[in-house]
């Protein structure tokens, strides 16, 4: 029977308003979750067990809800609740719309996101755990349970930050959920923080991409009962990426651990180091060996332009510089059909090479270093030619000119806000305050 | 077309088995009606905390004792195929039998040498007619015995409460003592779902409770078993 019944009202403890139960959503290990309104709105209360109601819960959640949410992405505490009727206390938070779906509906392959939305997923997570980081707060318990998606687009939500604390100060409470618990945890030699949450998100990073644990290869095999004191030693212990560059006495077994054979060679060069790194001395060196957020956020958004499509069958593949070049430039083969792949019209500017794909869109993220990792609206788009559909082009659709050369420098052209400029090898746009060249 | 490759995250077995006391003396009071009735209850909930998990793939199947031993459902069956059979409740109490058939399903094979701890749930309004030594020494032979985790019910305050806490095989966890259909539900769901989940998949570990056992036995519902002993180690790996 859940603690709270249908049509019951509990009190917010500091707007001192009434908040009407509706409905039983589901239990956890500390509590349980209900839908209710609150000021004519639909929220979320969440109500603990008695064993789990503690002073110090409490105050962590006074603590947090004064904070308030790094951004909008977190479904934060936004107040106490408490009733003369019920033991205990919770609290309201915003509420999880239907279209977010579970990490383990990934795992499952219940939600069957593009690579795209996965990249833009991965983008959205590192972000969010870097704003919260900034705070200088850590989440402590990064894992399936508490990270949902939208398969569609990709957007995140984070919840359950009720095991949020100020990094540095969580002395006891939640260690993390094993799998994703950093080494020196699991090992009893830390206690969870900001540092050990850059692990975690390794792991889940790993998970939503490979679709498996960069841990279990030939040493979960061998073991024949993943109890604890397995989980000890595979996480712990004695942890060995499964594609370490020196060590490869870990690699997937074939029949069972095949995900991680299939996904990892897709994967662009860069991705595969981060997980190195993150997985080598990042197991070893929990201060100053990790992948810092900045570096995901920054790798997810370029994994995310590297994406072009299977001219036969749709399919997404990624565009791997360090591959083009041991391979003389030929792209390889696609994953779903076989068929050769063909490059797309492509931009570098600076680092990035963005493919032009036909749905291809540029950000100011992309042509200007003061707006990074701005996506709101777009600068740039491709698109066909009115009356030449085989003629394509770059349209400007931002606010600013831009100027266009297309004989190494000999020739300025404007480029108004309407108008597009034609996909050809050495055409150079300047966007303003970022100069980009194409390649076909 | 699928959009990407692969499949589904890689599972390992996790083999559940009720072991039911089907003895005459569960006719009285409806024992036997209420444990079907608990059962039944549970299955919807333990389906949902599969769907739940990814990281294990549950089987379940039941074997009964009364005068001898039977498996009742014997094929190790998919969680969400899973259907109950009523029990009917007749005879001695040959639980040393039952004990003895799960040691033999428990060896590789037919046991594969690759899952997660299996859950064996004994169920009992009495006391042994025949030797349960015997049978609990067979079970323990086997290592998917050992590292099984191993739960006791007691119906009812005639159930013999040493040995089922020999079973058990940990003084920190006690047998469940179900003194009504109420409390018996309660104790079924709570193996069916909470245990389940922690031998797949533990939950977000707290500090300062290092589990006494290979599997962290979560709280039950109305008496937490209290935790003690040593932690376990990275040493006790099979």
């Amino acid at each position: 029977m859940p603690i709270l019944r249908d049509g019951q009202e509990v009190q917010t403890t500091t707007s001192r308003m009434s908040c009407k139960v509706e409905a039983f959503l589901g239990g956890g290990g500390q509590g349980e979750v209900y839908r209710a309104v609150l000021d004519g709105k639909v929220i979320a209360l969440k109500w603990y067990f008695p064993a789990q109601a503690t002073p110090e819960q409490r105050s962590a959640l006074e603590v947090l809800a004064k904070k308030g949410p790094p951004t909008a992405k977190f479904l934060w505490p936004m107040e106490l609740a408490e009733s003369p009727d019920v033991v205990g206390f919770g609290y309201v938070m915003p509420l999880r719309e239907s279209r977010y779906k579970s990490i383990v509906d990934l795992m499952k392959r219940r939600a069957e996101p593009t690579f795209r939305a996965l990249a833009t997923a991965g983008l959205e997570l590192a972000h969010s755990f870097l704003d919260l980081h900034a705070m200088g707060l850590c989440y402590r318990d990064i894992s399936f349970g508490n990270v949902f998606f939208d398969p569609d687009s990709g957007e995140v939500l984070i919840c359950d930050n009720d095991n949020v604390a100020v990094d540095g100060q969580g002395e006891a409470g939640v260690l993390g959920t094993p799998r994703f618990m950093a080494p020196e945890i699991v090992r009893g030699e830390a206690l969870p923080s900001a540092n050990t949450d850059l692990f975690s998100l390794a792991v889940l990073l790993f998970y939503m991409l490979v679709m498996h644990h960069p841990l279990e290869g030939q040493r979960e095999q061998e073991i024949k009962c993943l109890d604890l004191p397995a989980m000890n030693r595979l996480y712990g212990t004695d942890p060995l990426f499964i594609y370490d560059p020196v060590d490869a006495s870990n690699r997937p077994v074939a029949g069972v651990h095949d995900n991680a054979v299939v996904f990892w060679s897709l994967y662009p060069q860069f991705v595969r180091d981060l997980f190195t790194r993150s997985f080598t001395t990042g197991l070893r060196d929990p201060v100053n060996g990790r992948v810092r957020e900045s570096e995901w956020r920054a790798a997810m958004s370029r994994l995310r332009d590297s994406i072009y499509y299977c001219g036969h069958c749709g399919a997404e593949a990624f565009y791997d510089v360090d591959a083009l070049r041991a391979s003389s430039g030929v792209p390889g083969v696609c994953w779903s059909c076989g068929t050769a792949l063909v490059l797309p019209p492509r931009i570098r500017i600076g680092d990035v090479v963005l493919m032009l794909n036909y749905d291809a869109r540029l950000y100011p993220h992309h042509v200007d270093d003061d707006r990074l990792y701005d996506f709101t609206k777009p600068v740039a788009e491709v698109a066909q030619h009115p009356r030449d559909p085989s003629i394509w082009g770059l349209r400007n659709v931002g606010d600013d000119k831009w100027t266009v050369t297309t004989d190494g420098g000999q020739t300025y052209q404007d480029v108004v806000p309407g108008r597009s400029v034609t996909l050809a090898v050495g055409t150079r746009i300047n966007f303003g305050k970022q100069e980009g060249e194409i390649r076909v | 077309m699928n959009r990407r490759p692969g499949g589904e995250l890689a599972t390992r077995p996790l083999h559940f088995i009720w072991i039911a006391d089907c003895s005459g003396s569960m006719k009285t009071d409806g024992k036997i009606q209420s444990l079907n009735v608990a059962i039944r209850e549970a299955i919807p909930h333990m389906q949902k905390v599969a769907a739940e998990n990814p990281n294990a793939q549950v089987l379940v199947r039941a074997i009964k004792f009364s005068s001898g031993a039977q498996w009742h459902i014997s094929q190790p069956t998919l969680v969400e195929d899973f259907k109950w059979v009523d029990l009917q409740a007749d005879g001695v109490t040959d639980m040393g039998k039952a004990l003895s058939m799960v040691a033999e399903q428990l060896k590789i094979p037919p046991m594969t040498d690759r899952a997660l701890p299996p859950v064996l749930v004994l169920i009992s309004d009495g006391q042994p007619t025949d030797s349960f030594e015997k049978g609990l020494s067979e079970l323990m032979d086997q290592p998917w015995g050992t590292k099984a985790v191993r739960i006791a019910i007691a119906i009812g305050s005639d159930a013999d409460h040493d040995v089922l806490q020999k079973f058990i095989g940990h003084v920190e966890i006690k047998p469940l003592q179900a003194n009504n259909p109420e409390s018996l539900v309660n104790y079924i769901k709570w193996v069916s779902t909470a245990v389940l989940k922690s031998a797949s998949s533990p939950a977000s570990q707290s500090a300062g409770a290092a589990p006494v056992s290979n599997v962290p036995v979560p709280a039950v519902p109305t008496a937490a078993p209290s935790s003690g002993g040593g932690p376990v180690t990275a040493d006790d790996v099979w």
